[in-house]
């Protein structure tokens, strides 16, 4: 009886250990579906899935289910799905999503053994988008952004500027004399300078013309500042003298087509605007050169980033993903693939053209103040992002005059 | 005897049944989307509306300060303002064009009746957004086909979506064009359901087309045109994606209407509860004029 009790308690204790082996196993690999949101300037999402593929080959129990949203949905997409407490696994965010989601993103800390060798692999300017008030990392940089200037070269040449040379000391004023030359030497170019309808891209006329968003300690948001004003002054006057086409900040005219369509001989956008332009520009030579000077030469920083939320289901195999993705590997050939500035210090990006664009845009983000990140990170910059805009606008109705428009941005930002 | 009494109980029981609770039944499902979908959300909207809330701010509750700011709010009455002068001229239009087009087409002796009802009809069809793209590359400044062609042929262009009073116009009138099919098939089944001896008797009585329309064709319409008014007021106090993709709002204020406002207010300032205030107001005019104009049809049916 006593060898039967034995001998049942041993085959007892044998299958339980298997059982328990084998549950492990089963936790290991289960199946996990990660849901991930992106939206796309040209083809990012394709270039993140191919990114990825080798992680989802060692990974073979981990698929992605991706969802990709147009930009301008995708915040209010976002916000909902945090709210109703339904948050992607891993979402694409900007600088600007950084500020307005925060609180509710997964600090990538606690995951990852040495969190401080991890942001030194990034640029201290995408790191310190991307860190909260606590110091904790809400989100890997992806791709770092700037804003800068975009010109029709074949313009410029035939009105006799070699705008790549005169681009290294040109100051606002001579630029505007510049221009007008290229106007007159290009009979179906009707403008100087097309600027997106953004008062992110705006903010670079702002910072070069010495002005700010906000006080010297960075405690509220001020626009009521000389740089400021002339900046918008500036911006009035030369939508007054027809340098600046109307139809793009009182229209709904997308300044990229205006330029693609040779009507506009320089635009100030974003660094993502290359990959556009190598794709749908093939009857005239462009290029990225130096913002002219106004007190300062100046870009905006931004970027792009990757981050999970405190609610989502997957965490553990999101920031797994997100790590892999980050890699000096997976980030150059996704900035090589989508043509776009890394975030990363140690990145070698083998762009297949626009070496020199890039370049350039990194030039002008080198000599940026780091205060102008330390802006666009503050919530209260962000939510009267709109109001800024529709401010700016009304200068340029005549409505109010550029002191005014100012102050009722400061005092709109009061209220947050 | 007794029996009899118990077995009648009994059926009109069934009977009452059949009468009162199968309705309710098939009702049912109908009235639970509507419950969870319009009713439920509408309730939390009134209360969002007297509260401090975002997404990632803690909520409290702030009794009427909200509805106190918006009266000190200058960009809410510019919508707002907007919107009325708006909602009057769609709907006017509407009326006129749709009842026009619905004459045409109605009973006419026109070749391909059919076809250019489904013409008309189309518009109705298309999403708002796409409607509004397109319309934006007809209309555009630098890039507009309608430009394009007035520098072509040496005029100067106009700034249809650039000059403020122009490109209300012109949200109006698009807005008309992508709308008047839908109205137009409820005025052509209500100029159909009029009996036709009641026009013959008035050409025998020496009557003219006009008096026929004035005095036959108008009154017999008149439930139908009130049906017309109801939705195209309720449809016009809701529009956006169409603004928003034509104008953007723009130029300025100039096109931004109450539901561009919260939105905005909503989703980028993440002030949920001002944009619910906001909603009320609007919740509350709308229901106003549809509360007005169910009065006149009750009024009219009474008289019918």
């Amino acid at each position: 009886m006593k060898k039967l009790s034995l001998l049942m308690i041993s085959i007892l204790l044998c299958t339980s250990v298997l059982f328990a082996q084998g549950a492990n196993e089963a936790a290991a690999d289960e199946d996990v579906t990660l849901s991930v949101m992106w939206f796309n300037d040209a083809n990012e999402s394709d270039v993140f899935l191919e990114a990825i593929e080798g992680y989802l080959a060692e990974n073979p129990n981990v698929t992605v289910d991706m969802q990709v949203v147009a930009f301008q949905e995708y915040e209010q997409k976002l916000k909902l799905m945090i709210s109703g407490g339904n948050p992607p696994d891993v979402a694409r965010v900007t600088n600007n999503h950084l500020s307005s989601l925060g609180t509710s993103l997964e600090p990538i800390d606690s995951y990852v053994d040495d969190i401080d060798s991890v942001k030194s692999e990034f640029m201290p300017g995408s790191i310190a988008f991307a860190e909260n008030s606590a110091g904790e990392l809400l989100a890997y940089p992806t791709e770092a952004t700037a804003n800068g200037m975009l010109v029709n070269i074949d313009a410029w040449t035939k009105a006799g500027i070699d705008v790549k040379e005169l681009c290294k000391t040109w100051t606002w004023d001579e630029w505007e004399e510049a221009v007008k030359k290229v106007i007159a030497a290009n009979p179906n170019m009707k403008y100087g300078l097309a600027l997106d309808f953004s008062p992110h891209r705006f903010s670079t006329i702002i910072y070069e013309h010495g002005g700010s968003m906000m006080n010297a300690d960075q405690s509220e948001v001020d626009f009521h500042n000389d740089g400021t004003i002339a900046a918008i002054e500036r911006f009035d006057r030369l939508h007054k003298e027809g340098l600046v086409p109307s139809s793009v900040w009182l229209g709904s005219e997308n300044p990229a087509e205006l330029f693609q369509a040779g009507l506009v001989a320089c635009h100030i956008g974003g660094s993502w605007n290359i990959n556009t332009y190598n794709k749908n520009i093939s009857d005239f030579e462009w290029g990225v050169v130096n913002t002219p000077i106004g007190e300062i030469r100046s870009s905006v920083p931004g970027g792009k980033f990757i981050a999970s939320f405190k609610d989502s289901k997957n965490k553990e195999a999101a920031m797994d993903l997100m790590a892999a993705f980050s890699t000096k590997e997976g980030n150059e050939k996704y900035c090589a693939d989508t043509f776009n500035l890394s975030a990363r210090v140690d990145a070698d990006v083998p762009y297949a053209s626009n070496k020199d664009d890039f370049d350039t845009f990194a030039e002008d983000l080198k000599v940026t103040p780091a205060f102008t990140a330390t802006e666009w990170k503050n919530s209260a910059v962000n939510k009267v992002y709109s109001y800024i805009r529709e401010q700016i606008v009304q200068v340029l109705l005549d409505n109010i005059s550029a002191e005014e428009a100012t102050l009722n941005i400061n005092k709109e930002a009061a209220k947050y | 005897m007794t029996k009899k009494v118990k077995f009648m109980k009994k059926k009109s029981q069934n009977g009452n049944f059949h009468q009162t609770l199968a309705p309710i039944l098939f009702l049912l499902p109908n009235l639970l989307i509507f419950g969870i979908f319009i009713i439920i959300p509408a309730f939390q909207g009134l209360r969002m509306s007297f509260m401090q809330w975002g997404v990632f701010t803690a909520k409290e509750f702030i009794g009427l300060e909200n509805f106190k700011n918006l009266l000190s709010d200058e960009v809410f009455w510019i919508t707002f303002k907007n919107t009325l002068v708006y909602s009057f001229c769609t709907v006017a239009c509407l009326l006129v064009s749709s009842l026009f087009l619905a004459l045409l087409l109605s009973r006419s002796k026109i070749k391909g009746e059919k076809a250019f009802r489904a013409t008309f009809y189309i518009p109705a069809l298309l999403s708002l957004i796409s409607v509004g793209i397109a319309w934006r590359f007809i209309l555009g400044d630098e890039m507009g086909i309608i430009n394009y062609v007035l520098r072509a042929t040496g005029n100067n262009p106009v700034g249809w979506l650039t000059d403020g009073t122009i490109a209300m116009l012109s949200v109006i009138l698009v807005t008309v064009w992508a709308q008047s099919g839908y109205y137009m098939i409820m005025f052509i089944a209500g100029l159909q359901a009029i009996p036709i001896e009641l026009y013959e008797a008035a050409t025998i009585d020496g009557a003219s087309a006009i008096q026929s329309f004035r005095k036959i064709t108008i009154p017999m319409l008149k439930s139908t045109i009130l049906v017309v008014l109801v939705l195209a007021t309720i449809q016009s106090f809701k529009a956006y994606e169409l603004i928003v993709t034509m104008t953007k709002g723009g130029p300025g204020y100039a096109t931004k209407f109450v539901v561009q406002q919260v939105y905005q207010v909503a989703f980028i300032e993440d002030r949920f509860g001002y944009a619910s205030s906001m909603s009320m107001v609007l919740m509350a005019v709308i229901a106003i004029f549809t509360l007005i104009q169910f009065k006149l049809t009750g009024k009219e049916e009474s008289v019918e």
